[in-house]
């Protein structure tokens, strides 16, 4: 399936599937584009999201040999773990997988996404987290909790949107991160908090949250949704010895512009700049794509 | 001739239920004119991001105001600014009840949405209107644009009035 999260994870309520495929059908028919799906491009080894669906594996290394330029636009396909014990439970997933497999229901290509449940944890306060609270209610949920370490006032998703899904259900709590999951025969049965409170500016310029000793909680869950952000998937890692200095420690690439340093390599979107809304990664795949054509020019 | 009051031919309406604030259209619209967006996002507190652009105003006071008669519409009923005649007051700014024109550093003239005047020329439409997901944008003869609006509303109200499953 071609459309990125558009299509595999914004819920279909906000970008209805056929609208991609639109768009799709026109990149096909009247510009010729070729697709080849099922295929991942790699050089070095890393599990994403969504790799289930991989029937190939080719090499960029050989891509770039092939082709006279190259535009990376692999985007943000891992999610970033919470960090705490039991997080491996069954019960556990992060928001990207839970939203992902919701899309593929749709389509008819899993049959059940996801087992009847009644209460349901989510944590973080993003576009991800949002989502996936709102998805949670829509399959049924009882109960919905989303939980965030910070106020509404900082919540990246926005007060809006928050109040929007207090409006719709979901218990908001604030001031609040996870400190473990509770297990049950391999199980998530609850979640364990513990209270912050805001303190001085931290380095991403928003309070920082501090920890309350003692001040540990419980709230029962048979769902647990980790959205505390996604991170970027570039087709290379660190053991590619040709591309690694594109990377920095972290495996996210650095580059001055849209082109790899003097290769015939090209980035853009949320690969190259975290994650961001559809129109940032459009402008940037736009800006890309012209650069790609002025190298192609010789130019 | 100025065409202060017209006749427009082509209506665009921006569908707040539909639109997602994801920044698609002022996106196209910047790289289509060479880093400046006309159509463009602002929060409005709260995170509630939603576009803005110009209306296109059937009794255009931008036009009526306009000293040079620099701000003109064309035969499909879009306002643009003719660079040539501008000498960049901003008469139109203080006449327009949306803030809509805006200073060009580069041109010294009142820059503003054309409905993307080149693109249509080649029988296209605006690249707001083109690429937006959600279809949130619509553009078309005024009547069809009203009786999509509608159409609209009356689908989500049907929606809620009409699900299975619902109260008898």
């Amino acid at each position: 399936m071609v459309g990125g999260l558009a299509v595999l994870a914004i819920p279909s309520y906000r970008i209805p599937y056929d609208n991609v495929v639109e768009g799709v059908e026109d990149l096909t028919k009247s510009f010729g584009v070729k697709l080849y799906l099922n295929t991942k491009v790699m050089c070095g080894e890393r599990h994403d999201e969504g790799d289930d669906f991989v029937k190939q594996v080719v090499d960029l290394r050989d891509i770039a040999k092939e082709y006279n330029a190259v535009i990376i636009t692999t985007g943000t396909w891992r999610s970033r773990k919470l960090g705490v014990s039991g997080e491996d439970a069954k019960g556990v997933v992060d928001a990207l997988t839970f939203l992902y497999r919701l899309r593929l229901a749709e389509y008819g290509l899993v049959k059940e996404p996801w087992p009847k449940v009644r209460k349901v944890i989510v944590v973080g306060a993003g576009l991800s987290a949002i989502d996936a609270a709102e998805e949670a209610l829509r399959l049924g949920a009882e109960e919905v909790y989303l939980v965030y370490r910070r106020t509404k006032k900082e919540a990246p998703a926005g007060e809006y949107y928050i109040n929007d899904l207090i409006a719709k259900g979901i218990k908001w709590i604030e001031l609040a991160a996870p400190t473990k999951i509770v297990v049950e025969n391999g199980f998530a049965k609850a979640v364990e908090f513990q209270r912050m409170r805001l303190g001085p500016p931290d380095k991403t310029g928003r309070p920082a949250p501090i920890p309350i000793p003692g001040s540990e909680f419980v709230i029962e869950a048979e769902l647990v949704i980790s959205a505390v952000g996604e991170v970027s998937t570039p087709p290379f890692t660190q053991e590619c010895a040709e591309l690694r200095q594109f990377l920095d420690e972290k495996g996210y690439i650095v580059s001055r512009g849209y082109r790899l340093g003097n290769t015939n390599m090209f980035v853009a979107g949320d690969v190259l700049t975290g994650p961001t809304k559809l129109g940032e990664a459009c402008r940037n795949g736009l800006y890309a794509a012209k650069d790609a054509e002025r190298f192609l020019r010789g130019v | 001739m100025s065409k202060a009051v017209g006749n427009p031919m082509l209506l665009r309406w921006i569908d707040y239920n539909k639109c997602i604030g994801c920044g698609v259209c002022s996106a196209v619209c910047d790289f289509t004119h060479n880093g400046i967006p006309f159509i463009k996002l602002y929060d409005i507190g709260g995170g509630l991001i939603k576009p803005i652009s110009c209306f296109h105003c059937t009794k255009a006071p931008c036009i009526e105001v306009c000293p040079t008669k620099a701000m003109k519409r064309d035969d499909d009923g879009a306002v643009y600014v003719d660079e040539s005649r501008c000498i960049g007051c901003l008469a139109c700014l203080y006449a327009c009840p949306y803030g809509i024109p805006e200073l060009s550093t580069a041109t010294k003239t009142s820059i503003k949405c054309d409905l993307c005047k080149q693109l249509r020329g080649d029988g296209l439409e605006p690249a707001c209107v083109a690429m937006c997901p959600t279809k949130a944008i619509v553009m078309g003869m005024p009547q069809v644009v009203f009786d999509e609006a509608k159409k609209r509303a009356l689908t989500r109200i049907m929606k809620a009035v009409m699900s299975f499953g619902g109260p008898v």
